[in-house]
């Protein structure tokens, strides 16, 4: 094996098995490839090394030292032993050692469920605590900035946090102070924990130490469920998790993906599940009057025929919704012939908006305006930039929306929609990747996807489109756009139990 | 030998007949009945009638005390009723329960009559029945971190289970009232709610954080 690796690569024995990894990768990602996760605090795959919390230690033969496997770099003809006596004796003691000041305050703890410390203590030590002096008592509840609460007691030094803000942030907010039993970790002199990545201190932490100010004591870990999903904040198109639990988002984390968002995400695009619950569009109206669907379509497609008849009909996509969403009005707009189409906004799924409407033949204006001849408009999602509201109230509008504000609120016809994190679709971020969400928590009301939305006003206007899910919907759309041909529509991800899912941080 | 006969019941046991081949475990074995009626039920039969009897005259004949009688000082308390009839006029007067009897919850109280409750969700996450409700909040003390601000059973659905006591951590919870979940006109109305069982709980002298002595060894009793 070794003969016929190429020259970039390093072949060595963990525990027995023989493994080729790239050069430069480290004991521990090279054990991990075999399945052998290796204990650690300080280490995290997206930071630098420092190996300063000693629970990777592993032997490696003709070494007669211990070597922490995160800063040991895998060498040509390697021996490593993981699981003799020596190094799990080394592991255990330096988890007994970081267990001897730490508060051990699960129940009440935000991290337990999903803790590492408390992950390797049921895995490898689970006995009483040896030392009978008091624990050092620090701060409780530590403000360290608007998004951040830290206990410094929970901490177990490890420097992940510090890492993330110097590294990912670009900023040093927080530092550690003091020495020995009595080292804390800090805000850096003159510093608050304010960048606008600080909630990704949390994800790191192995501990409890650092808490979500928006997430603190909301919910347990282990109650939670997780859908894989795409963050609708910008057109970024981060992946994250939907930490989900009786039909409501409680949370969102950001999920690897080395091709986007690695291991992170932005505070604001944490935050953007609150916006689920609030000023929802629950029920179609009819000239500010609640309606059912069947008299909200009937009366839109009666009022929108004059519109249609005389070419004064214009269509608005929007760069907030889904590429099925957009896909199946700008097909719509298709068929009715003569739609003015507009591209509504920049948002997160601008990219997806052009593609689709490029592929269709129709041309997109980007800055919004609405000539003098338009009577009527059909518009997806609830921002219409730069469009004069007086003008709008003027004339036949019927909004698709998800979210009752802003424009939506001077609809005559207002049908509701499914939000980003309610519907399985795709959306298209900034670089082109077409990239899937799954529904993780029910629609509100009455609200319907858009793309079904838009097929009820399609039957109603007697125009031919029958898609009975958005995966027929993908399939017709992916066969249109030339740059989204072959696109498969993947396998419904099932939510993850979080009382399944070991540590996170 | 085979193993089927090694199975077989050497002595005292019931006579076997036959052993399945498949399942040694299965075999036909022989019933003995009585071979003869025993006649002695005759003297069993007119014991019993006697005890009919004997609870009838007095009850018939002995005047029946009022509740309110027999919470006269001075009058026997345990051993009255027993002396003229044998119902119990619930619900004036109820018998005592076993010490176990899982009743109503109450929440226990710290020492200066906060709820101990710390909001860790275990009970809710133990209980069988998804009736305990538990909205956390953060405390104003400097001392305690977390506290429920809203912490609700649903009686309707408790099944008396006893694992949300089994559950908590730091005593916080009881089901010792040796009280019944009462009847109730609405179903909203089964709710107990955070105040309703803390007005049932006393203060606890259990450790936060399961130090200290047993709480299950030095409890009193629920106060009336």
């Amino acid at each position: 094996m070794s003969e016929t690796a190429a020259p970039d690569t390093v072949t060595l024995t963990i525990d027995g098995q023989s493994i080729t990894v790239p050069k430069g990768t480290n004991v521990l990602e090279a054990a991990k490839l075999l399945g052998n996760e290796i204990s650690a605090f300080c280490y995290h795959p997206g930071l630098k090394v420092v190996a300063q919390c000693r629970q990777c230690l592993v032997s490696v033969e003709k070494n007669p030292k211990l070597q922490p496997s995160c800063q040991q770099t895998c060498g040509e003809g390697m021996v490593v032993h993981t699981t003799d006596t020596l190094s799990t004796n080394a592991r255990r003691q330096m988890l007994e050692f970081t267990l001897v000041n730490h508060p051990i305050d699960c129940p009440i703890c935000d991290k337990a469920g999903e803790c590492t410390l408390q992950k390797l203590y049921f895995d490898a030590d689970n006995h009483d605590s040896r030392v009978d002096t008091a624990k050092v008592h620090k701060d409780k509840a530590v403000d360290l900035g608007p998004t951040v609460v830290l206990d410094q007691e929970r901490c177990i030094l490890c420097s992940r946090c510090i890492r993330a803000c110097d590294e990912v942030a670009g900023v040093h907010q927080l530092d550690f102070a003091h020495r020995g039993d009595h080292e804390v970790l800090t805000t850096a002199p003159g510093e608050s924990l304010d960048n606008p990545y600080s909630l990704n201190v949390v994800d790191v932490c192995p501990v409890g130490a650092l808490t979500s100010k928006d997430f603190r004591f909301t919910m347990r870990a282990w109650e939670l469920e997780a859908t894989q999903s795409v963050c609708n904040g910008c057109s970024t198109g981060c992946n994250i998790e939907v930490h989900h639990r009786n039909g409501r988002a409680w949370r969102i984390v950001p999920r690897y993906n080395a091709a986007v968002n690695k291991w992170w995400m932005c505070d604001e695009g944490r935050l953007t599940y609150h916006d689920l619950r609030e000023h929802r569009l629950a029920g179609a109206t009819v000239d500010g009057l609640p309606a059912g669907w069947d008299r909200a379509i009937r009366v839109a497609a009666d009022r929108l025929a004059s519109g249609r008849a005389q070419g004064q009909l214009a269509v608005a996509l929007s760069g907030t919704c889904t590429n099925e969403d957009n896909f199946a009005l700008a097909m719509l707009a298709k068929s009715w012939g003569h739609g003015k189409l507009r591209s509504a906004d920049i948002n997160a799924n601008l990219a997806g908006v052009k593609a689709i409407a490029a592929a269709l033949g129709l041309s997109t204006l980007p800055i919004f305006e609405l000539p003098t001849t338009v009577k009527a408009i059909v518009a997806l999602g609830d921002v219409l930039p730069g469009v004069d509201l007086a003008r709008l109230k003027e004339i036949e509008y019927v909004a698709l929306a998800s979210h009752e504000r802003g424009p939506v609120e001077h609809a005559r016809i207002a049908l509701p929609i499914a939000a980003w994190a309610e519907v399985s679709a795709t959306v298209t971020n900034s670089a082109g990747l077409v990239q899937r969400m799954n529904a993780a928590v029910p629609a509100p009301g009455q609200a319907l996807p858009g793309w079904e939305a838009v097929v009820r006003l399609a039957q109603a206007t007697s125009v031919k489109l029958a898609w009975a899910s958005a995966r027929e919907v993908h399939a017709d759309m992916t066969a249109a756009v030339p740059a989204w041909n072959g696109l498969k529509w993947a396998r419904e991800a099932r939510p993850l139990a979080l009382r399944f899912a070991g540590s996170r941080g | 030998m085979s193993s089927h006969q090694e199975a077989a019941p050497s002595h005292d046991g019931p006579k076997v007949l036959a052993v399945s081949e498949r399942s040694p475990r299965v075999r036909s074995i022989a019933v003995v009945r009585p071979g003869e009626p025993d006649v002695n039920y005759l003297a069993a039969t007119a014991k019993g009638l006697a005890i009919t009897l004997k609870h009838f005259a007095r009850n018939f004949f002995l005047p029946m005390k009022s509740a309110d009688e027999r919470a006269k000082p001075g009058a026997p308390v345990d051993e009255t009723w027993k002396n003229e009839i044998e119902t119990v006029q619930y619900p004036e007067e109820k018998v005592t329960y076993p010490e176990r009897f899982r009743g109503l919850h109450r929440l226990m109280l710290r020492d200066d009559g906060a709820v101990r409750c710390v909001a860790c969700m275990c009970c809710p996450t133990a209980c069988p029945a998804h009736c305990i409700t538990i909205v956390p909040e953060e405390s104003d003390s400097l001392r305690i971190e977390k506290r429920p601000a809203i912490f609700e059973i649903d009686e309707l659905r408790c099944i008396a289970c006893g694992l949300c006591v089994e559950a908590c951590p730091c005593d916080a919870i009881r089901m010792d009232t040796g009280e019944h979940a009462k009847p109730v006109e609405d179903r909203a109305r089964s709710i107990e709610t955070k105040e309703t069982m803390m007005a049932r709980g006393i203060q606890s002298v259990a450790t936060q954080g399961g130090e200290g002595p047993n709480w299950r060894e030095t409890a009193t009793p629920p106060s009336k």
